[in-house]
């Protein structure tokens, strides 16, 4: 068994005749975090989304577990255990909080685990299990990023890909969410695949750090090493 | 105050008529996004897959009801499959899709009245009871009308809370994306409504080949109707649909009081133009920031 | 021959409806579903007129237009509120109202008889009474349509109408008058339509609601769709197939009864065809922009964008701003001074209500409270194109380009004062707007020179890399001539290189007294460029001073810069 859970090689997408990744090849190791960090328009999520399947990669691969997985239905991602939290609104608006988390849930074969699954997430965010009954579109920011990342565990993924998880946060809920993001690493064994655009929080929780610019990587390694280099950091 | 009453019947009657075909065509809209224009042909043609079970086949007419549900719901998963599922997947805006529902609408009422004629069909010996009570009047026809509202928006309101193909529906209503994200193949949910949408149209589309007959050229106002329905009550609730179509039913008829019949569906119009005007989400409609 | 004279004669008809309907789905995006009942009330008022009041040609033709094209501007009004799907149900109402009215009033319309021997056209006591005396008519008629709709479609109007179609706030940003413009296209696309209906009724001297109904409308629509959405000669030949085509297949021979229904069906089915294989249709739109001379680097005066203004005096101020969405605060007691000459920065977290705040600054939202003034005038709840007319632009976050239109059509749709955008000068006044067009293609260029784009002018803005268009926007900005600039975020996703392109531009607008206003998050962006920095959040002014002083603020640090 190789180390590496979800890899993408040579991988290009984008919309319509816009090119917006090109040739980009990263490794997700079993049980890290992969910070990818990038500016508005570096492609980050255009890449998340090729590589989780809601966006037909143009040219590449993408491996998971070493099986090919590049263009199919993300249904099929999430059914063998990989789930993504979209950026901004990852929940349904119209729905309670207990309706979203059972929804997260939708793929479980094994229906009777969902109260115990909803548990786990209630402990690791006691909030939602106050406002179970709540809509929600009606929840604040922070309780919103909270429920969605809380969807995405009910089925236990074996990774999580998040973009950008502190978008449109106060800086003390970007803080909550990254630490909530580490611990989902450190106690579920998750590995998890984020990009983000706020170095300061993230670079913190990450193992190995990604930078993207134009649509290429320009940096793989670890965080210590971005943080040296005074030109990438500029970018920031 | 008798011919109050006999309105507000009246208008209680064509609202659950209008109501139920708002439904439908409201679940669909809702969930798919679709101006689904070509609701209108297929609420012709089970009128008279009705009327050919009934008459031609001789089955009884709650057999023919059943047998033009399941043509009408074979007939939008077909259209959704081969006409606006490619334009979706080709990411074409919702004007092409919704010409494109105008051209199949087209289409199939001509090919409907070239198949039956453009005379009128109904079921040959078919007699509807009457009621009387106390001052006022109405058919069994009409009673199944209000029946049929109130029992198949209270099943289909129980299978969207409940079931899971329900919550699905819901979620992908709520948000297409992230119903996709979660593992729901929207394109089965996309199935799945126009199937329910369809077979519920075809029973106000029975109800009104035994009361009026079956022309070719009836869903025109079918699909209008729901469509203003679906407006005035607020789009993505069922109980949007309802009150909206219970609303125009009930303008419509009370209107009746002081002008003349054959203006009484110009009335609904108004109605149209005074929500669409003054609350543009609907008297339902919630609305989104 | 009679018949293909007749052939001939509803080519024309067909194509006057054509080329109308056009000019409102094609060039406005304007999804109406009603031009069968403008081509009704054309028909209808020339039977009633001629027959009940025996008005005389053309006094019939010229009232039915003139009523058309005010119902037709009465129709836009609800369409200025409200957009896509909403416009379809209401406008089909209308349709809908529009053949009850031809069935049920009997006394005007004759109900389902409709109006029989209305008298047909005579020219100098030459009665056109035939296909054959017709067809020229029918053809002057035709040419005369076609060139209104052309002259509208390729002025600044049908330009501006255009960008509308991309984007309905992009437009209103860059000063036009939406309402204006949706009333005036309605008016001429149903007054058109009202001369092929009067046409109809003159050449077949009798007219019935079952000629006007939704199916006529479908029609049509299948004309412009086929012929190509946005390109009037796309909607002669949609017309002349349509019309052409079902009469070819009558030599199969059919029942009458299912050959009118086999058309039908032709139609529907060609509609969907020509959607799944060529949306854009035979003929594809084209930039109106291709018939204007190259312009000589030597004669521009690039020097009228740098016009120097007085600085230091105050410009643009908002006093205690307010506003609430439902339960939320977006903003509250904001307070805000902006200067000529000086580059001012908003920061501040996501949600603080900086974009927010310049909606409101500049009237796409509304206020609760406060008070809004420009150079000591007040235009609190002046509407968005007014705005920005006064002196006040503003650029989105997520750009807004007309992406359908090339880069300088970006820019020339967004200079200020245009004659060309008003009708009757586009009709009245052509020399006027001619000389107005070259003078504009030279301020144009000076944009796209200012901004180092002039070598993509003539590219579509759909095809320029995220720099490009973010140079773009900022040259559609600066084209509005307006005196200060609130550029949301017009410097993120970009790389060092492009800002090195981009600093100098700003840092060389306010210079030349303009007045700046930028939110970024990028704080050496900030320290770099700007004078003064307001620090958002939770809606209003936490903290204002210079880059330095706000950096260096403990407070702040912790919660923001750390």
């Amino acid at each position: 068994m190789s180390a590496a859970i979800l890899e993408t090689r040579g991988l290009a997408a984008g919309y319509g005749k816009k090119q917006i990744v090109h040739d980009v090849d990263l490794t997700l190791d079993r049980g890290e975090i992969l910070l990818v960090l990038g500016h508005n328009g570096a492609g980050k999520t255009t890449l998340m989304r090729a590589i989780f399947g809601l966006l037909k990669p143009t040219a590449g691969e993408v491996t998971y577990d070493g099986k090919p997985i590049a263009g199919r239905a993300p249904g099929d991602n999430v059914a063998e255990g990989i789930a993504f939290v979209p950026q901004g609104h990852g929940i349904f608006r119209t729905l309670s909080v207990r309706d979203n988390l059972e929804l997260g849930g939708f793929i479980m074969a094994d229906k009777t685990r969902l109260p115990e699954r909803m548990q786990t997430i209630f402990k690791l965010f006691p909030i939602l299990d106050e406002r179970q009954q709540q809509i929600g579109g009606t929840l604040s920011g922070g309780q919103q990023q909270m429920l969605a990342i809380g969807m995405a565990l009910m089925h236990e993924p074996r990774v999580v890909i998040l973009d950008e998880p502190s978008i449109g946060l106060a800086p003390n809920l970007v803080d909550r969410v990254m630490q909530s993001i580490a611990e989902i690493n450190r106690s579920f064994g998750t590995s998890i695949l984020m990009v983000e655009q706020n170095v300061r929080y993230s670079l913190p929780i990450a193992s190995r750090v990604a930078v993207l610019k134009a649509g290429r990587k320009i940096y793989d390694g670890p965080p210590a090493h971005l943080q040296d280099d005074v030109e990438l950091m500029k970018l920031f | 105050m008798d011919l109050f009453a006999q309105l507000f019947v009246n208008g209680l009657i064509n609202g659950s008529h209008y109501a139920l075909l708002g439904v439908g065509f409201g679940l669909i809209f809702a969930t798919t996004r679709i101006v689904h224009f070509a609701y209108g042909p297929i609420f012709t043609a089970a009128a008279y897959a009705a009327w050919f079970a009934a008459n031609v086949l001789g089955l009884p007419i709650p057999v023919a009801m059943v047998f033009a549900a399941a043509v009408a719901a074979v007939l939008g998963v077909i259209t959704y499959q081969y006409l606006y599922l490619p334009f979706e997947r080709g990411q074409s805006s919702s004007h092409v899709t919704l010409i494109a529902s105008l051209g199949l609408f087209i289409v199939l009422e001509n090919l409907i009245a070239i198949i039956f004629g453009t005379g009128g069909r109904v079921i040959d010996g078919y007699q509807y009871g009457i009621f009387l009570v106390g001052p006022i009047y109405f058919s069994s026809v009409q009673l199944g009308q209000v029946i049929a509202m109130v029992v198949l928006t209270a099943l289909l309101g129980v299978y969207l809370a409940r079931t899971r193909h329900g919550k699905a529906i819901l979620a992908t209503t709520d948000n297409p994306e992230m119903a996709r994200i979660i593992g729901i193949d929207t394109v089965k949910v996309s199935r799945l409504v126009f199937a329910i949408g369809s077979a519920l149209s075809a029973i106000p589309a029975t109800l009104i080949l035994l009361k009026d007959g079956a022309t070719p050229s009836m869903g025109f106002f079918a699909v209008f109707i729901a469509f203003v329905a679906v407006i005035v009550g607020g789009v993505g609730s069922l109980r949007g649909a309802v009150a909206g179509g219970l609303a125009l039913g009930m303008v419509e008829s009370l209107g009746l009081w002081k002008i003349p019949t054959e203006w009484q569906s110009s009335i609904a119009f108004i109605v149209l133009f005074l929500v669409v005007l003054l609350r543009p989400q609907g008297l339902f409609g919630r609305t989104v920031s | 021959m009679e018949y293909i004279l007749h052939i001939l004669v509803m080519v024309c008809i067909y194509g006057i409806l054509a080329v109308s309907f056009n000019l409102l789905i094609g060039f406005a995006g304007l999804f109406a579903m009603a031009q069968a009942a403008f081509y009704a009330f054309g028909a209808y008022a020339t039977a009633i007129l001629t027959l009940k009041l025996g008005l005389p040609f053309p006094v019939d033709l010229l009232l039915g237009v003139l009523i058309t094209a005010f119902i037709g501007a009465l129709v836009a009004i609800p369409a200025i509120r409200i957009s896509g799907t909403y416009l379809v149900v209401v406008t089909l109402a209308l349709q809908v109202i529009v053949i009850a009215i031809a069935t049920n009033w009997k006394d005007l319309t004759g109900g389902t008889d409709g109006l029989r021997g209305i008298p047909s056209l005579n020219i100098f006591g030459y009665a056109l009474d035939n296909p054959g005396r017709f067809l020229p008519a029918a053809i002057v008629a035709l040419g005369i349509c076609f060139w209104v709709a052309w002259r509208l479609a390729n002025s600044p109007f049908g330009r501006a109408l255009r960008a509308m179609r991309e984007n309905e706030s992009a437009a209103e940003a860059v000063g036009k008058n939406l309402l204006y413009m949706k009333v005036a296209v309605f008016a001429f696309s149903a007054g058109l339509a009202a001369v092929a209906g009067s046409l109809f009724a003159r050449y077949l001297n009798y007219v019935g609601a079952e000629s006007f109904g939704i199916d006529e409308t479908i029609y049509m629509l299948a004309m412009v769709i086929l012929g190509g959405t946005g390109n009037l000669w796309g909607s002669l030949v949609g017309a002349a197939v349509l019309v052409i085509l079902p009469e070819l297949l009558k030599f199969v021979t059919l029942p009458t009864e299912i050959a009118d229904k086999s058309h039908l069906i032709i139609y529907g089915l060609l509609l969907i065809v020509i959607l799944r294989l060529r949306p854009e249709g035979l003929l594809a739109e084209r930039s109106t922009m291709r018939h204007l001379p190259h312009v000589d680097d030597t004669n521009r005066h690039g020097a009228e964008m740098t016009a120097p203004l007085p600085k230091d005096e105050v410009t643009l101020s908002g006093n205690d701003l307010h506003k609430r969405f439902g339960g939320i605060v977006a903003v509250a007691g904001f307070n805000i001074v902006l200067k000529s000459g000086s580059i001012t920065g908003l920061i501040g977290p996501n949600g603080a209500g900086k974009t927010t705040a310049f909606n409101l600054l500049t009237g796409f939202l509304s206020l609760d409270s406060g008070t809004i003034t420009f150079r000591g005038r007040n235009i609190t709840g002046l509407k968005p194109h007014n705005i920005v007319r006064a002196g006040v632009a503003r650029s989105f976050q997520d750009l807004r380009l007309f992406t359908k239109m090339t880069a300088l059509e970006n820019v020339m749709v967004a200079l200020p004062n245009q004659a060309g955008d008003r009708v009757f000068d586009v009709f009245f006044r052509p020399m006027k707007i001619h000389r107005e067009e070259q003078d504009n293609l030279v301020r144009a260029r000076a944009v796209l020179d200012f901004v180092g784009l002039t070598h993509k002018a003539y590219e579509t803005a759909e095809n320029l890399s995220y720099a490009e268009e973010k140079l773009l926007v900022v040259g559609r900005l600066l084209a509005t001539g307006a005196e200060v600039f609130l550029f949301d975020e017009p410097l993120s996703g970009l790389d060092r290189t492009t800002l090195a392109e981009i600093f100098p531009i700003v840092r060389k607008l306010a210079d030349s007294g303009k007045t700046i206003c930028i939110i970024e998050h990028n704080l050496d962006v900030i320290k770099e460029l700007c004078d003064v920095v307001y620090f958002l959040d939770e809606g209003h002014a936490m903290a204002i001073g210079t880059p330095d002083q706000l950096m260096n603020d403990p407070a702040l640090a912790t919660r923001y810069f750390k």
